[in-house]
């Protein structure tokens, strides 16, 4: 890869949440142009597939999740939920030529009941978020993902919670949460958090047990998330600068 | 393209990328944008960098503004480390700005201690036509307690214009505070960024003395007010939004106690009608 391909994916690569079409102006305006993009494509894909990029499908309101697990290859990718495959333009971010796509797999069921759960949970606990369920290539694994997106570029924040869980059907439950969020009001402050998610699970687990064991990963690692923000204000931030000195008297800069 | 507009867009795209590596990719800009280099590295505040003074054996932070090519000048010796072989031994302040340049390093010095415990300080000065301009630098790093870790570097440039009596100050202030903490149950947190602003004053002047109290008093208030809008932005509006994303509560419960707030209070305003 060329510096310029090379510094260019690493832009693509730190574009906060619901930010690319920024980041990807201004790489247009300082590289020159649309060829400076083509040497970079493999990034927008990666960027879109580890974001968990939530995409509206052509024609409804139903928001996908581009991710390795939904992945067709060529480019296509695939809605369980609206038994969709569709192509997606990992530049511009849209979906197009949707095609019917019925999911062949002795995990069928599951797989509904699996999405039945999903949509109770999420609807209880994100205000706004998209969800998907797919096969991996074995058969012997599912993955459930959960997308929370919120972009205020008006008040200069944008922020993105996801989650990717791999049940296992021979018995284990391992995931990853991450949170991202960007203030950009007269600066440029950045959260980033990562979080791995392991539970024990029978194989023959239920889909309520399934969405329930991640329900409870979950609210554990957010009340963690909350204890890790007062923690750090307390301790770190103020053993860095006092708000005062000692003598609770400002300076006398004579 | 012109290159005022390359400027802006490489300022923007700096301003969404992870802070954490600003100076990584202020590298890529540079690799991209070549001819951007030099006011991208003279605008642009990245964390700060120390040395130890040869002659005084005291730390000194390195910025754009003691720099001369690969050398950097002391602020305790007034001398640039490594040395520069030519005529005058590399820029260095007018003899009545040095004075002022040491006073208000001392000064800095006290106020340091006083309000970060620890650190590094440093002041340079500089000559301008119609007055004097320098900068303010305060670097803290926290030691490393149950996991956490901080670093805040302060960078104050300002420029004073003197008018008879008085002098008009311009002070542009830019604090980087990177916090990070981690463990089994939380995984990694990383909470980092910059945040800039400015402030124009007029104000009295008797001797040069007048204007080492006057940018001390500046500095302190613009800390005091920083220090306050990271708090806010760090640990309110970041963990607000983490919030916004995700309720910890059940949304059904949190709705129905809003709904019968809102109900309760428009009965309140139909019996107060």
């Amino acid at each position: 890869m060329t510096a310029n391909a090379e510094a260019i994916s690493a832009f693509i690569n730190g574009a906060p949440p619901g930010e690319l079409d920024d980041v990807v102006k201004d790489v247009k305006a300082l590289a020159g142009g649309d060829d400076a993009l083509r040497s970079a494509k493999p990034a927008f894909q990666k960027y879109n597939e580890e974001q968990l990029t939530s995409v509206k499908l052509p024609g409804g309101e139903r928001e996908a999740i581009v991710s390795q697990y939904t992945s067709l290859g060529d480019g296509r990718y695939l809605d369980v939920q609206s038994s969709t495959s569709f192509a997606f333009d990992h530049v511009t971010q849209k979906a197009s030529a949707p095609q019917s796509y019925s999911l062949d797999s002795r995990h069928g069921e599951l797989v509904k009941s699996l999405l039945r759960s999903l949509s109770t949970y999420t609807a209880e606990h994100y205000s706004f978020c998209s969800y998907s369920v797919a096969l991996t290539d074995s058969d012997s694994s599912i993955a459930i993902l959960i997308a929370a997106n919120k972009y205020s570029p008006s008040n200069f924040w944008t922020g993105r919670w996801r989650n990717v869980y791999i049940y296992k059907t021979s018995g284990s439950l391992s995931g990853e949460i991450k949170v991202d969020v960007h203030y950009y009001e007269d600066g440029n402050v950045r959260l980033s958090t990562k979080k791995e998610v392991e539970v024990t699970v029978s194989g023959s687990a239920t889909a309520p047990e399934i969405v329930r064991q991640i329900s409870q990963a979950e609210k554990a690692y957010q009340e963690e998330l909350n204890k890790g923000f007062a923690s750090l204000s307390e301790g770190a931030f103020k053993a860095l600068r006092r708000q005062l000195p000692v003598t609770r008297q400002k300076a006398s800069h004579s | 393209m012109s290159t005022d507009n390359q400027f802006d867009s490489a300022l923007d795209l700096l301003r969404r990328l992870p802070p954490s590596e600003i100076s990584k990719n202020l590298q890529r800009l540079c690799t991209i944008a070549p001819r951007l280099t030099e006011d991208l590295l003279s605008s642009v505040d990245q964390p700060l960098e120390a040395r130890r003074c040869k002659k005084t054996g005291r730390d000194y932070l390195l910025c754009d503004y003691n720099r001369d090519g690969d050398s950097w000048r002391s602020p305790w010796s007034n001398e640039f480390e490594p040395p520069i072989e030519d005529d005058d031994g590399g820029t260095k302040p007018s003899e009545r700005v040095r004075k002022m340049e040491l006073r208000m390093g001392e000064g800095i010095d006290v106020y340091r201690e006083l309000y970060y415990e620890g650190g590094i300080s440093s002041v340079y000065f500089w000559d301008l036509d119609d007055g004097f301009a320098g900068v303010v630098l305060l670097k803290k790093t926290t030691p490393k307690n149950q996991g956490e870790s901080g670093v805040w570097d302060s960078i104050h440039v300002f420029e004073a214009v003197e008018q008879g009596r008085s002098a008009h100050y311009k002070l542009t202030s830019t604090v980087i505070l990177h916090l990070r903490t981690g463990g089994d149950k939380l995984g990694s947190l990383d909470l980092g960024g910059n945040m800039t602003r400015q402030v124009e004053q007029d104000m009295p002047v008797d001797d040069d003395g007048s204007h080492i109290v006057n940018i001390g008093r500046l500095v302190e208030d613009m800390e005091l007010k920083m220090r306050n809008m990271l708090q806010e932005v760090y640990f309110g509006k970041a963990k607000d939004v983490v919030g916004d994303l995700r309720s910890v509560a059940a949304l059904s419960t949190t709705n129905k106690v809003k709904a019968s707030q809102r109900e309760m209070i428009s009965e309140w305003n139909k019996r107060d009608a």
